[in-house]
This record gives structure tokens, C-alpha cells and sequence, in this order.
């Protein structure tokens, strides 16, 4: 379970920014590619939303695609999804307002997906935002796809019945984070929640109290898919949902096999990211990661078009590694899923002893620990490499593998005595050990503490946590800055419990500097981000940055085009192909 | 006879409600709310709170009991989150696999019957009739082979075997296809090799108990007054050792497979996670781990039916076999 963005204001329709370490299909090497520099933009030109995607190079029809995994996906049902495995399934299956054009080595580019563009910004003030539907979108039954039907789809997700998917745009609608109080789906089936409108079947209009400029990234998440009011099921729509996208559910079993076959109705030349090449994938659940990475390293039968959805298990790591027959195979790209040693600033009120921790730090040991390159690179920034603006610096340069001199330096003789809080499982234990050993080695005094797995997310998030320490991850639901600056580190938020703030950072100087780039026009954010980015950094440095997530995955021979997804750090399957 | 029946029902009917009260207090006794799985990532407490309250896990412990109770005998009205109406069975909704457990009993369960009741019957045969063997030439090679067999496959585990079975037969001389369920009405072929791994792996380590308990009872037997009784009325080798000590030696092992097979029957998740299939085990396993009531209510329960219905069937077979059984 990870943490993710809470909503923020604000945001970037941030145009050319650099986009460093992003997924890399690894044709040849087995390495972590951390150094590409890629310019992602939001498509003003309608040309780049409109279809067809450009065919993939290798790709034909035909074949079933295989997806293993150990464990069901939670919802397929557009609005209550939120898992990475539905955020990824999902796109098969449902098409949003806007999506990203991903292709895989680290260009993203958002655009629109059943709207013409990725949105209006009416006024210019983010508070009235205007999508227009193309033309020639169709559901899995012929019937064509309007504003209403989006407009509806948005509107039962504030059904508290259909729970699980993302709050933003409920939340925002409402302006209020109780929406199904202040609007309830139940008695208003037939009409809309306030702010939105549909002026004409083909026009959708959001109208915030507030701005939200982070409008266009919030659409390209499953809650903006369409669906017919006649054909909502309520709970039971997930186990079956209603098709707007290339492929349509043809048989669930519950726990065991998904089968999607293609819908006839999808129109490629509307599409500007998915295509329709195998005649049928098939999701099936149950192997465990063992079983299921075992599987498709044999590579026989059906499992050659297959892909391991779960990474390669640490007992199989050494095997993938050392076998030149699966280097084609193997795909090793770092997510944008950020991990940091989290200090309790209200606590830890010295900047000298939070320095002298960003020294301390061993970033390479810590990557051994966890089971190496193929399970994470170490990062020195705040935002992970993958964010719209990124810019690779490191505040305090100690080494791959830390300066116990001048963290000493920085101590002066003290030797503070930290307690580190830290949660009950086996990898947090393991990272424990590692993160004491290495901070005592500069004259710290660390004390771990356990926190039960279960609760630890919701005791660290208590204002007034009795732990000095703690490691945090964070994993954005669009790759913008406004996602996470804002909600990590904007001392305005903090409040009794649930925050994201977990550092309890709170500096006049930053959060009016947050406001500042909030109001910037969209297109400026993304490298004013990544400035605050280094300045919170060098002036504060409330947390230790520590390292990303690395996806892991081997397909069979025969599975092509599965890159890793820049946004989510999964596999996506929208170019996904049996060879021949 | 009749009243053997009714008393045997009864206590069962007893036994199942007992099982059912317990599990019931012992899910509240575990340390997990199932309402934070339903919405993991934005919730607020009020929202959980009002989750809490429309899924009834606010109500007093006794009434949730009793609407669980009644939805299995005449059906009852869900609410909206969990799928409206349900007819009875009403075994509740699961809002971690988002559908009626009804609908998921229905699908597990014919994988677990279509893995247990083939690998039963093989054990039997190849448990006993080892046992059978080794005791009628005990002493020789064969006793001592069949002995060996059953030590082998007794202290061997089953995720050991079946990783083996898989490795070598699957993934390195690719005689057989990954292990998967397919119904035997859609392709009883696809259905048998699909599932012949899980058959032979549960065999293997099954059958060395019954090897080594009906070679000892059939020891037993053999020197008993009425099998050198037989001999001496002059009773050919084949229908002494088949008809007479054979149906007193099985008893007890009646009783054991009786016992094995209910057991079996109510979850084999070492066999299902070994190979990969979702039967009626990894199910209620998953369910706990996800805190899921309603599932882990039925899989105990249908699993507690099959250990009792086992239960009496033994009792009544003994009668069948050995006449100096007498029900009453």
C-alpha cells in the first residue's frame, strides 16, 4: 500500500521539461538506465490526441497475450480503481479523458483520450476547464460515447458504495474532502455533481471554486470513464465492466482468469496510444511470484507470450542475472516510486544534525540490502528522476557510499541519540539494521523502535509521532512537481492526523515559494519545481532522499512490445504483441 | 440404524453451528479492520466510519451473527455496497473479491473436489494395495521396497515434491502443461492433465501412511483365530487374504481416509499454492489474510461440512465392512 498524492492545487500544463531516468525496454544490457534526459510536454497540438497510434515496430495480429500474477486485481471497475495492477489492466478496457503517450524510454506526453485535447482552461484561471469528445468513439455495444456518459461515470464515483478509486476530482468538485455528504449520488441519479456540466453531447465543463490546474494529469486516471446509466450495475460492475476500449471482458472468474477479447467497436483512428494486436489477453491469477517469474523463464507453450506482472523474486534474481538467454527477456527500469529516510523535523530541530544525516547515509549499502540494482537506485533529490522538470543535483555529496567525516564534521563532537521507528516487516527490519549501522558509524545513537506493519502508515502520519526517524515513500499519481512538493512539504498542511507531511516540515520562506510557483503560468512550474526541489534540500533538508523503486520484470520469448510505465513504474500493456 | 442416523445428524448439525459461532468471535479477535482494505489510499475516519456502518460491522456482534444465520436459510437484503438481494444460500458478500461468496464457493469449490477425490482414490489404491502386498510377502525385497517407499514419501513435504514434480516434468522435459483447472464437462482431458501433478504429488505423500498402517493391520489380521480358521477349513490363499482379513484389516484405514479426505476436501492450500491453482484452500487462506468475513465464514464452514459428513460416512461404512460393527 502505498501513500499517494493527496490533492494539490495548482500545477503544471507544463510544456517542454527534461524528464531524466525514465523506463527503458533493455534490448541488450541489464542496467538501470539513470541518466536520460527526455522532454515531456502537454500536447496543445490536437493532432497529437487524435488516433491512430503509430504501429509498433515487429508488432501483428493475433495470439493471446498472457499476464500472470499471484493475486487478483482489486477493481476493474473504472471508478473504484486504483491498484497498479488495474491502473494498468484498465486502459484495455476503459478510455478516459485524457492519457499519457508513453513510448517507453521516457518521453511522456499528455493528450487527450475521448477528448480532442488534454482540456481548456476556459478563463485561464484553472477554475473552468472545457473538454471536448471526439467523434467515433463508441462502447463495446455500437452506442456512441458523449459528454453524458462521462459526465455519469464522474458522477457515481461519488457513490460511497463504490469506493477504492481517486478522490481528486470529487474532492474538488465538492470542494470538500466529505463529497458524498456533500453531494449524494443515490438521490441525484439522474442529475450531475455540482460543477459539472454537459452544455452539449459533445462538451464536458468542470467549474472548481477553486483553481485546479492539475485538472488535465486528474483526468488521465480511471474515474473519467465513460458509461452508460443504463448499464451501470452498481457493485456487480466490477466483475463485469462496460467497454470503451479495445478490448471488452469476454469471461471473469473471479480469482482465477480474466479473458478480454477485442471490441469491434473500438476505432483505432480515435485512439492515440492503445492499439488491438493480440485477439485476446488473458490475466491469469493464483502462482505465486516464484511460480509465475519460474514460468515464464522456461518459456514453453502458451507462457511464451507471457509476462510476470509481480518483479523478479529475490531467489530468482542471481538466475535472471547471470543467464545471457534472458537479457532479451528482462526489462530493469528504476519507477517513480520515491523512498526516503524521513526525519521528524519537529523533533529534530538542529539543520546541522539533518545534514550531518544526509552525509551519513549509505545509499549503496542500502541497495545491497534490499537486494541490489535490480531492486533500487539510490537518488539524491526530492522528486524521483521521472518528474515533468527534473534536474539531477545532490545537496550533500558524500559518495555512493556516505561521508562519515563530514557528517562528524557537521556534529561537532555531539552524538545525537535518534530513535528510529520502523515497521515489523521483513524488509523495513533489514533496512533498519542497515540504516543504524551506518549512521552510528558517524556518531549517531539510533534506538529502533517497532511499529506494526498494519498501522504504521497511520502512526507516522500523527502530528506529534514519538519516532525521530522513519523511512516514507511516495509515489505520485501524475508526474508533476505540484504533486509532491506541495503535499510533502507545505507546513500550511500539517495537521493533527493523516498527513502526507511526514517530516512536519513547515518554513514561511518555502510555502510562500510554493504559492508563488502555484500561481506561475503552467507552463513555467516544471523547472521552478525542480529549483525549490534543490533549494529545500540545501537550505532545510528535512528528509535523507534515499532511493527509487526498481520494476523487474521478465516476459517469454514471444511477448513483445510490454515497456515499463514512466507514470506508474509497471508493466503497461497498450503495445503489447505476440511475436511471431 | 434410523436412530444412529438422527443422532449423528443432530450432533453434527451442533458441531457446525459451534464452528460457526467460533469462527464469527474468532475473526473480531483478529487485529485487522477489513473496511481500511476497502478503501486503502484516501480515506478519511468519517468515510470509514460510514462504510463501517452501512456494511452492518457496526451492529452488535449477536445481531450480525443472526442476519448471517438467517441470509443462509431465507436470504437477505445486503444494501447496495454489497450487491442488493441475496437468496438463500446467502453466504454474504465479499468486498474483497467484490462478488456474492456464493458465486466464489461455486467456482473453488469443483477444483478442490476435482483435485482431492482422483488423488484419494489413488492413494487408496496405491496405499493399500502396497500395504498389502508387503505384508503377504513380508520379509522379502518387496516388503522392504514398499517400506522404503512409504518412509520416503512420509517425510517428504508436499511444496518439496510437487516443486520437484513441477521443475522436472514442467519446466525441463515439458512432458506436461503448467497445472491449471478446466472444468471435466468443458475437456475432460485438459481437466485430468492439468490437475494428474497435484493427483501424484498428493498420492505419493498420502499413500505411505495407508502403506504402512494396513501392512501392519494386515500383519495383525493374519494372525488372528479366524484367518488360520478359514486356512484349515481349506479356503483357497486368494479368498482368505481378499475376503476375510482384508475387510478386517481396512477398518481403521476407513476411518483414517475418512478423516483425510474430509480434511482434504475442506482445503489443500499447500497443494493449491504449490501449483498454482485457486481451489477452496488458498481461498479461505487469502480470505484471512485479507480479513474477509463472509469468505472465511463459508470456506470454514463448507470445510467443517465436509470433515463431519466424513465423519458419519465412516461410521456407516464400518457397518458395511465388518460385520461384527453393529450400529445403534
Amino acid at each position: 500500500m502505498r501513500p499517494r498524492v493527496a490533492a494539490a492545487a495548482g500545477g503544471a500544463i507544463a510544456l517542454v521539461v527534461a524528464l531524466g531516468a525514465c523506463s527503458k525496454n533493455t534490448g541488450e544490457g541489464t542496467t538501470v538506465d539513470t541518466d536520460r534526459q527526455q522532454t515531456g510536454v502537454i500536447a496543445t497540438d490536437p493532432k497529437d490526441s487524435m488516433g491512430p497510434a503509430a504501429e509498433v515496430a515487429g508488432a501483428r495480429k493475433g495470439g493471446t497475450f498472457t499476464i500472470i500474477r499471484e493475486t487478483p486485481i482489486s477493481h476493474l471497475d473504472p471508478q473504484r480503481t486504483y491498484s497498479f495492477a488495474g491502473l494498468m489492466t484498465s486502459p484495455l478496457f476503459a478510455r478516459y479523458l485524457t492519457t499519457w503517450k508513453d513510448d517507453g524510454k521516457g518521453r511522456l506526453v499528455l493528450v487527450g483520450d475521448l477528448a480532442e485535447t488534454p482540456g481548456t482552461n476556459v478563463n485561464n484561471d484553472c477554475k473552468v476547464w472545457e473538454f471536448k469528445i471526439k467523434d467515433g468513439v463508441k462502447f463495446e455495444d455500437g452506442r456512441p460515447i458523449t459528454s453524458k456518459e462521462i459526465a455519469y461515470g464522474i458522477a457515481r464515483s461519488f457513490d460511497p458504495d463504490l469506493s477504492g478509486g481517486p478522490t481528486y476530482l470529487q474532492e474538488w468538485l465538492a470542494d470538500s474532502p466529505q463529497f458524498d455528504t456533500a453531494w449524494d449520488f443515490k438521490k441525484n441519479r439522474t442529475s450531475l455533481p455540482p460543477g459539472l456540466t454537459t452544455p452539449d453531447p459533445k462538451t464536458l465543463r468542470f467549474e472548481f471554486a477553486k483553481p485546479r490546474c492539475d485538472l488535465p494529469f486528474a483526468v488521465s486516471l480511471p474515474t473519467t470513464a465513460p458509461l452508460p446509466a443504463d448499464k451501470d450495475t452498481g457493485v456487480n460492475l466490477d466483475t463485469q465492466p462496460f467497454s470503451s476500449g479495445p478490448y471488452k471482458v469476454a469471461k471473469n472468474q473471479v480469482g482465477v482468469q480474466l479473458t478480454l477479447d477485442r471490441n469491434p467497436h473500438w476505432d483505432p483512428n480515435t485512439d492515440p496510444v492503445r492499439h488491438q494486436y493480440p485477439d485476446q489477453f488473458v490475466w491469469s491469477f493464483g502462482p505465486t511470484a516464484d511460480a509465475a517469474n519460474n514460468r515464464v523463464i522456461a518459456d514453453n507453450g502458451a507462457d511464451q507470450s507471457a509476462i510476470a506482472f509481480n518483479f523478479v523474486p529475490a531467489s530468482l534474481v542471481a538466475r535472471v542475472a547471470n543467464d545471457p538467454a534472458l537479457k532479451s527477456r528482462t526489462i530493469l527500469s528504476p519507477t517513480p516510486s520515491a523512498n526516503q529516510l524521513v526525519i521528524n523535523n519537529q523533533r529534530v530541530k538542529d539543520l546541522k544534525i539533518r545534514q550531518a544525516l544526509n552525509y551519513a547515509i549509505d545509499r549503496e549499502g542500502m541497495v545491497k540490502a534490499l537486494g541490489g540494482q535490480t531492486v533500487a537506485a539510490p537518488m539524491t533529490t526530492l522528486m524521483p528522476p521521472s518528474t515533468i522538470g527534473y534536474r539531477a543535483y545532490d545537496a550533500y555529496p558524500a559518495g555512493p557510499n556516505g561521508n562519515v567525516d563530514k557528517a562528524k564534521e557537521l556534529l561537532g563532537g555531539q552524538a545525537p541519540e535518534l530513535v528510529l521507528g520502523v515497521a515489523d516487516n521483513s524488509t523495513e527490519q533489514r533496512q533498519a539494521t542497515q540504516i543504524k549501522a551506518n549512521l552510528e558509524r558517524a556518531g549517531f545513537k539510533i534506538t529502533i523502535r517497532n511499529i506494526p506493519d498494519d498501522s504504521k502508515l497511520d502512526e507516522v502520519k500523527k502530528k506529534g509521532n514519538p519516532w525521530d526517524l522513519y523511512i516514507g515513500n511516495w509515489a505520485a499519481d501524475w508526474p508533476s512537481g505540484a504533486s509532491i512538493l506541495p503535499v510533502l512539504y507545505d507546513g500550511r498542511t500539517i495537521k493533527a492526523e493523516g498527513n502526507s507531511n511526514q517530516s512536519y516540515f513547515n518554513d514561511p520562506g518555502i510555502n510562500a515559494e510554493i504559492d508563488r510557483i502555484l500561481a506561475l503560468s503552467p507552463a513555467d512550474q516544471g523547472p521552478e519545481w525542480a529549483k525549490l526541489d534543490e533549494r529545500i534540500m540545501k537550505e532545510h533538508a528535512p528528509v535523507v532522499p534515499f532511493y527509487v523503486d526498481v520494476a523487474h520484470v521478465v516476459h517469454g520469448s514471444k511477448a513483445g512490445g510490454v515497456f515499463i510505465s514512466s507514470v506508474f513504474g509497471y508493466p503497461s500493456f497498450v503495445n503489447a504483441h505476440v511475436k511471431q | 440404524m434410523a436412530r444412529f442416523l438422527i443422532k449423528r445428524i443432530f450432533s453434527a448439525v451442533l458441531t457446525l453451528l459451534a464452528v460457526s459461532v467460533l469462527t464469527f468471535l474468532m475473526f473480531f479477535a483478529l487485529p485487522r479492520d477489513p473496511v481500511t482494505g476497502m478503501c486503502p489510499k484516501n480515506c478519511n475516519p468519517e468515510r470509514l466510519e460510514r462504510v463501517r456502518q452501512e456494511l452492518g460491522l457496526s451492529d452488535p456482534l449477536i445481531t450480525q451473527y443472526a442476519g448471517y444465520m438467517k441470509g443462509i436459510f431465507t436470504g437477505r437484503d445486503l444494501g447496495s455496497a454489497q450487491g442488493g438481494q441475496c437468496d438463500a444460500p446467502c453466504l454474504g458478500w465479499s468486498y474483497v473479491n467484490n462478488e456474492a461468496v456464493l458465486d466464489t464457493i461455486a467456482r473453488v469449490l469443483p477444483v478442490t473436489l476435482s483435485i482431492v477425490i482422483p488423488a484419494a482414490i489413488l492413494w487408496l489404491l496405491l496405499g493399500v494395495g502396497l500395504g498389502m502386498v508387503s505384508a503377504l510377502r513380508r520379509g522379502t525385497w518387496l516388503d522392504r521396497a514398499a517400506i522404503g517407499f512409504s518412509l520416503t514419501g512420509a517425510s517428504l513435504q508436499l511444496y518439496f515434491v510437487g516443486a520437484v514434480l513441477l521443475l522436472v516434468l514442467v519446466y525441463n522435459l515439458r512432458l506436461l502443461p503448467v497445472p491449471s483447472y478446466t472444468s471435466i464437462f468443458d475437456d475432460p482431458v485438459k481437466w485430468a492433465s492439468g490437475l494428474v501433478l497435484a493427483w501424484l504429488a498428493l498420492a505419493f505423500l498420502f499413500s505411505a501412511i495407508y502403506a504402512r498402517l494396513s501392512r501392519a493391520q494386515m500383519l495383525e489380521t493374519l494372525s488372528e483365530d479366524f484367518v488360520r480358521t478359514a486356512r484349515a477349513k481349506g479356503l483357497p490363499k486368494p479368498q482368505v487374504y481378499g475376503r476375510h482379513a482384508l475387510r478386517a484389516a481396512i477398518t481403521p484405514v476407513v476411518t483414517i481416509a475418512g478423516l483425510d479426505v474430509g480434511a482434504a476436501l475442506g482445503g489443500t492450500v499447500i497443494t493449491e499454492t504449490t501449483f498454482g491453482i485457486q481451489g477452496l484452500g488458498r481461498t479461505a487462506v487469502e480470505a484471512v489474510r485479507a480479513g474477509d468475513l463472509p469468505t472465511i465464514m463459508a470456506t470454514v464452514l463448507i470445510a467443517a461440512v465436509f470433515v463431519v459428513v466424513a465423519n458419519v460416512l465412516v461410521d456407516l461404512l464400518y457397518a458395511a465392512i465388518d460385520p461384527r460393527v453393529r450400529l445403534g
